[in-house]
Order: C-alpha cells, then structure tokens, then sequence
C-alpha cells in the first residue's frame, strides 16, 4: 500500500509513547523501556519478519518467525497492559498477519516486493492515465494461444447448442486447454528464474539490471493474471457441460 | 478484581469452568450435574426461571418459556421466520431488526435472554467459590465461546449478552478451537487437528496446526444451522405424521427437506413429544432399538437404530461439504490431518462417529467429555489472558471475508476468510459530486458476489469531508478485526488529515445506547431478581422436606414405627404441617413458605430421629462388635 522507498535502515522515525525515545523503523519494542512500540506507517514486510528482501524464502524458517512475533505481539498478552500498548499490540499483531500471508505464497511475495520497491503491478505499462484499466492487453507472448483458444470455445459452444454429446466436446475442450497448460508451466519456469536471478542481484547487482529484473517481474505477473483467467474461462466452458450432463441424466 | 471464568453458551447446555492450580475444572451442582439447559421460562408471577427448572417448565408452560435461542443471536426476523414457526413461543420483531421474543406482556431481544443464562451460570461459579472459602467470590469477567462460524453480528450479540448479565467479556472464542486448547494440554506435540463440531443447534469444523505450544487455525468452515436441534425436529416430524395417520415415511422425508411448517398442535402436544423423542435419540446411542413414549397421548413407537440413521442421514451429510471446504481452504489432504477430535454433544450419535472416521481415515478422539470440552478451553483462555502465561498461544482467522458494498451492488472484499486475526484492511473513498461531504459506506460478511446475497453487517455514513471538487478527497477507511472477530471501523481524509466521524448502525444487533438501556433495566429488576432467586431457593428447601417427610411416611412398616415410636398425636402434627408447607408451595410467599418448611422440619425432627435408630440397628443387626 506505501510505495514510498522504506528509508534507510536504523534512522530513529519512531517515537516510543511510554518514554519519548526514538526507536528505529523496524524495532517493535522500545529500546529505552521496552514497551510495544506504536506501528506507525511501516510499508516493508520482510524488514517488518525481520528476513532478507529475497524471493526465495525457507517456508518453514518463515513460520517460525511468524510464530515467534506472534507470541510477543499477540494481544492475549496485553490484557494488563495500557490502552496504547493494547492498541500497539493490536495494530502490530494484525500487521504481522499481513505480513506472513503475504510473504508465505510466493506471488504475493514478488508482489509485494514490486510494491515496496516502487512497482505496484496493478498499473498496466501500455495504459496512459485516465484510461480504464479494465481493458487488459493481451501478452504479447500469448497472442498466438489467446486466439486459437477464443476460435476453438466459439466452436465448443456453438456445437454445444447444437446438441453434440457432452463428451465429445468435453474431449475437444481438454485439447484446447493443453496449449495454455504449457503456457502456464513455462511460465512458472520463468517466475522461479527470475527470483533467483533478483535473489543474486540483491547482494552483488547494480541498481539498473535489478531494475530490469523487477521489471521483467511486473510482466510476468500480468501474464500469469491473463492465463489464469483464460484457465478460469476454460473451467467455465466445462462446469456447462457438466450441468448439461446433469439435466440430461434426470431427463 | 473478581474471579473470571470460561463460559459454553450453547444451544442446547451451557455451562462455566474455571482454572485452579494450571487444571481446568467444570463447576457443577450438588448432583454433579455440569450442564445448564440454556431455558429461560417466565413465570405467572413474573419470576423468572433458568435451567433444569425452565426445562421443565417447556412442558407446563410452553409459550411462556424460550429454548435454542442462540440461533436467533445476531439475526434478523427474517432470517428466522421459517423456524420461528415451529417453537412454541411467541418471536416477532420488525422487519429489517433484530429478533424480539415475547414473553406474556413483555418483549426481550435474544441477548437478553442469553443473559439470564450467563447470570445464572455467573451465580453458580460464585457459589463455588464461595463454598470453597474463597474471600473474594465475585465473577465479573468471562471468556464466552461462540461457533467458529457465527458472524460479527452473532459474535457482537453474544459480547452484548455478557455485559448484560453483568460480566465484561474478555474474549469470544471459537468452539473448535476453544476445545483443541482443552486437548492440546496433555498432548503438547506437533500436528495438524481437525475439530469436529456438531452441537444443538451449530456445525463447525476447524483445522488446526500446533507447533510449540501455537494453535494455529489454517481454516474454519460451517453451519450455523444444523445440529441435534435438527435431528430431533425430524423425529418430532415423524411422529407427528404417525399420530396424524399419515404412514406415508416418504412424506415424512419429504417434510424435511423442504422443512414444512408443522401442523398446528398444543405447544404441551409438541414439547411432550419433543421430550420423547429425545429420549429415545439418547438410547439409540447405546442401543440398537429404542422406544418413543408420549405418555399423554397414548402414543408408543418403537425406532431401530437402522431407521434412526436413515432419516438423519441427509442432515449428517450436510457436514461433509464444509469439510472438504475447510480442508481445500488450508491446502490440505484429508489424509494429512494427524488427529481428529470429536466435539458437541451430537457427536454421540454412531452415524456421526463413523462418517468422521470414513472422512478422515482414522478414529476420531473422544477421550474428553464431548459437552464438557468446550468450556474447559475457555478456562484455559481465560487463564492465559490474565496471568500472561505464554507457553500456549491461540491464532484464530476470521471464518467470512469482509467487504463493502461497490458501484452496481458488487461486494468489493477487503478482508478474506480465514486470514488470521486480529487483521485489518483499508480502502480508499471519495467523492462523487461537488462539495459532498458525507458518504455512505455499506459494510458486509460473506462470500457471495452480490451484495444482497451478503450479510449486512452495517451502514456507515462518513461526515465532516472538507468540500472538494468531485473526486478529490482522499478517504481511507480502516477496517480492524479484533482477536474476537469483531470488526471496528476509523477512516480519515487523507488530504486534511481530517478524521471523520462515524455513525454506525448495526444491521442485526443492539446499538450501544440499547444496550445501556438494558443495562439500568437489569438494574432496575435487580431487586426482583433477588426476591425470584430466594423464592427459588425456599421452594428447591420446601420441596426436599416435603420429599423426605413423604418417604417416611409411605414406608410400608410406618404404622408400626408409629405405634411403637411415636407419640399420640404426632402423626396427625406432622401431616398438617406437610399440608400447610404444600398449601404455602402453590401461592409465592416466600416467608410463608419458609416459616411453614421450618415448623416441618421441627414436627418430623422426633420422626428423624426414631427412623435414624432404627436404620442404625438394622444396619448392625447380624454383625458383631469386631466388624463395627
């Protein structure tokens, strides 16, 4: 949601409200008198988790992490405690839950990493201000499979209506799904290199080719969205002929 | 500060527990009996009756007394017209408000009701702690368990029923959830739990992940219409057909499904067969034939165990589709859940115990008392909350996503199901015309696409926008939900930094000014509570003297006791005191009744005596000295 850049690590931006002292961004509790400190606008959930900005993250270290917050924020352990440390542990606890569901999946991960790092991927590259967004421009990658597919569902519904065995069609509509099927592994191919590729550049990289990488990053999310609902039209086409089959049976 | 205790509201039972010394412990009565009946019956004199005495009451009084309230928390008169017309008392309401329950001239909200219970559960832990010497009795704080699946209008009616019977609520907790805390005390190991939870009135399904000591729930999924209550309207049904002469079973199926409005009988009529039918529904647990009895309408039937399973069978399959829903939600197999735990009271029923073990490949726990493990949990919760103990953390989701209304009625979620609470989300508003400066936010729970299949939660009207151009303020609105499920709302202008107000009106619940009212009438009644409460007790006194001085006088040598024993004159004595205690029962006078218990209790004193001797020497006769 913040697509500020986060600022540079351990500047004192926190002020603790029990004491007064400053307290870097990512400390949670007050180093002067150890209260919860106030959230504030954090933006940054890996230095939030307190891991590297990487996109390939040990799920099981992850959790542990998650867990070990959990029992220092959770507002079980704050019932005694002032209203501005409930309210802290509160805001900090569901923060943390943020956090860990959006790390834990590794698209809403790269997602967020494009956030933070000032790539928010709703905004479509092609498409100039004003302009609606609902209009999604086709991959340039896929054109050749987006058309091939709409001409072969046309054919499906049309044979549908006219009254072709259910299974004959639900055969046609197997074949035509195989193309995106590929699609969609060679896609995940590219994510998985892609995050390596930004993991090695995070240490020894220069500014522009991590740019690059995250850029290439950006599109292949907007491809994935673009397959997934083409998946999700195909799935359609196929619960319709399943409920066709269904009438047909009481019938 | 005063004790604080875990409360089970149910449906059907409620019931309190409390920690001592790290255990939890359900607090029980004189006969060991645990369970509340969560039946509220108001009395001709305006007393009001909680409990086994309300049960009771169901089949002398019906109209005048209120069972399975809890599916009308939180809900609307329209949600419930159906079922309201099968119970026996009177539910009305406005259309478009929350259920009210009519009780002769007066009107209570489902709250309401349920505080009578939480009081009467508040009363019974402080006679406990009384009892057990304890200086400082006072209950004033609970945890309350409600089903995962309620809503934060359910979870916010059942908050508002606590406060009214005076106690703060320090946490809603989720029954399954609540339950796994109860076992997870001895089995402190790794693994994924499944809870299983068919009680009265809900069906819930938990799945759980517990490492060191967390209880993280991956995803919750339910009914909060289905349980025992269910089962046992089928039955009723079945033998309402019979009486009716229709034989026709498919008929009867048929009924249930399509849930067809009883045909009108005496509301005794209903709850004598109600009774019955429970009965009989108990026995086949153990049986494998059982019998209906409806003494007053001459009405026997016997049931198999075969025929029971397979007129409740639809309704127990209606639990398999949240389960598998539950399971998709955490991303697992059902062959990786590690142990299945079997929760409510329901779960006694054989068919229910072997379709768990076919779902999860493997015998289901029910190591722990089924109605009883809920509440321990909620001990343990309460525990944990005050004494900051860490070793064991619960992590519960939210069971419905979160969203408000968009252009065209579309819901637009801003939290999804089972995120892990407490958990908070935001969304941006403006302005749609010139020098708007308020905007209407419609808030609501579930999955659907489309508003109106949605739950309303609430309607928010945002004042105090500075005029702007169409378009131009900025209004982010926040949405938190607490660790108990509830939600609450901020929003602020972005642009002036303006904090805006908020009015907010509940769809299905109290708003906090009802809620106050209710408090000062609570109070008001108080006195009248009090006075109802030590009617209660000198009848509870009156009637276990009666039932003791009967006893002695039908024991078939009692004429020769008398001859022997007694003194000229004192039989008669003590049959007109029996008879004037009686006379004292039927009015309401509690001096009256008391004073004539006490002068009983003297007339039989010499009775007590003779009959203890001679108990003694029987006891003694044929022993000798050494085996005294």
């Amino acid at each position: 949601m913040a697509p500020d850049p986060i600022p540079a690590r351990h500047v004192p931006t926190l002020e603790c409200r029990n004491c007064g002292a400053g307290a870097p961004v990512d400390e949670h509790f007050c180093p002067q008198c150890s209260r919860i400190l106030a959230l504030g606008r954090h933006g940054d959930y890996f230095s939030f988790l307190g891991v590297p900005r990487r996109l390939t993250i040990d799920p099981a270290q992850l959790e542990r992490r998650f867990r070990d917050l959990s029992r220092q924020f959770h507002p079980d352990y704050f019932y005694n405690a002032s209203p501005s440390e409930r309210l802290a542990s509160l805001e900090r606890s569901s923060y943390l839950n943020d956090a860990y569901r959006a790390l834990r999946n590794p698209i809403s991960r790269i997602e967020h990493l494009l956030a933070i790092e000032g790539l928010p991927p709703a905004k479509s590259e092609g498409s100039s201000a004003g302009s609606g967004q609902t209009v999604a421009k086709v991959p340039a990658g896929l054109l050749e499979e987006v058309f091939e597919l709409n001409e072969q569902l046309d054919e499906i519904r049309e044979s549908r209506e006219s009254g072709t065995d259910a299974a004959v069609l639900r055969d046609r509509l197997d074949s035509a799904r195989k193309p995106i099927d590929l699609k969609r592994e060679e896609h995940e191919r590219k994510v998985e290199l892609l995050s390596a590729q930004w993991d090695q550049q995070l240490d020894a990289g220069d500014a522009a080719a991590k740019r690059a990488t995250l850029e290439a990053l950006r599109e292949r999310l907007l491809e994935r969205n673009y397959i997934n609902n083409l998946l999700a039209t195909i799935d359609r086409e196929a619960a319709n002929l399943e409920a066709r089959a269904d009438s047909s049976v009481r019938l | 500060m005063g004790k604080v205790v875990g409360i089970d509201l149910g449906t059907t039972n409620s019931l309190v527990a409390y920690v001592r010394d790290g255990v939890p412990h359900v607090i029980r009565d004189a006969s060991g009996d645990a369970l509340v009946p969560s039946v509220v019956s108001l009395g001709e004199d305006g007393t009001f009756f909680v409990g086994r005495e309300a049960q009771r009451r169901l089949l002398t009084a019906p109209s005048r007394s209120v069972y399975s309230v809890k599916r009308f928390m939180g809900r609307g008169i329209d949600d419930v017209r159906d079922e309201a017309a099968l119970l026996p008392f009177n539910v009305g309401g406005q259309p478009g408000g929350v259920v009210r329950i009519g009780l002769d001239d007066r009107e209570f909200t489902p709250p309401e009701i349920s505080a009578f219970v939480l009081r009467e559960l508040k009363q019974r832990a402080e006679d406990d702690f009384r009892e057990q010497g304890e200086f400082d009795f006072e209950v004033d704080r609970a945890v309350i368990t409600v089903p995962a699946y309620f809503n934060d209008a359910q979870r916010t009616a059942t908050r508002d029923a606590g406060r009214l019977a005076g106690l703060e609520v320090l946490r809603i907790v989720n029954e399954p959830t609540a339950a796994s805390l109860a076992y997870g005390l001895d089995q402190r190991d790794r693994g994924i739990i499944a809870v299983y939870d068919l009680g009265g009135g809900t069906f819930d399904i938990s799945i759980l992940k517990v490492e060191d000591g967390v209880f993280q729930v991956l995803a919750t999924n339910g009914d909060t219409h289905l349980g025992g209550d269910d089962i046992d309207r089928l039955l009723v049904e079945l033998v309402l057909a019979e009486i009716d002469g229709s034989k026709d079973e498919a008929a009867i199926g048929q009924s249930a499904a399509v849930g067809r409005v009883l045909p009108s009988r005496p509301a005794e009529e209903i709850q004598a067969i109600r009774k019955a039918v429970i009965e009989a529904k108990l026995d086949l647990t153990e049986a494998e034939e059982a019998e209906i009895r409806v003494e007053t309408l001459a009405y026997r039937r016997p049931i198999t165990r075969a025929e029971f399973e397979q007129l409740i069978r639809p309704l127990v399959e209606r639990t398999i589709q949240p389960v598998r829903q539950a399971l998709a939600d955490a991303g697992l197999e059902p062959s990786e859940v590690d142990e299945a735990v079997l929760v409510g009271g329901s779960t006694r029923v054989p068919l229910v115990r072997r379709l768990v073990s076919e779902l999860f490949g493997r015998t289901p726990h029910s190591e722990l008392n089924p109605d009883e493990v809920v509440a321990l949990g909620a001990a343990v919760q309460a525990d944990i909350l005050i004494s900051g103990r860490r070793e064991m953390l619960l992590l519960d989701v939210t069971p419905l996503s979160l969203g408000i209304e968009t252009m065209g009625g579309v819901v637009s979620k801003i939290i999804l199901r089972n995120s892990t609470i407490p958990a908070s989300g935001r969304e941006m508003f403006t302005t749609g015309v010139d020098n708007q400066t308020s905007v209407d936010i419609h808030v609501l729970q579930g999955e659907r696409e489309l508003a109106d299949d949605c739950r309303s939660l609430a309607r928010f009207k945002l004042r105090g926008i500075p005029p702007m151009p169409a378009g131009l303020p900025r209004i982010e609105v926040r949405f938190q939900i607490d660790a108990n499920g509830i939600l609450s709302v901020a929003a602020s202008e972005l642009r002036t930094n303006i904090a805006q107000t908020i009015e907010v009106k509940p769809s299905y619940g109290l708003t906090d000014q009802e809620v106050e009212r209710m408090l000062i009438e609570s109070f008001e009644h108080a006195q009248a509570d009090v006075d109802a409460r030590l009617l209660i007790e000198a009848r509870n006194e009156a009637e276990s003297v009666i039932h003791a001085t009967e006893k002695s006088l039908r024991r078939p040598n009692f004429a020769e006791i008398a001859a022997v024993d007694l003194q000229a004159g004192e039989q008669e004595r003590i049959e007109a005191a029996l008879d004037a205690v009686k006379q004292a029962m039927a009015g309401s006078d509690r001096d009256a009744i008391r004073e004539r218990t006490h002068a009983l209790n003297h007339a039989t004193q010499h009775l007590a005596e003779v009959m203890m001797n001679r108990g003694v020497r029987e006891a003694l006769a044929g022993k000798n000295v050494k085996d005294v």
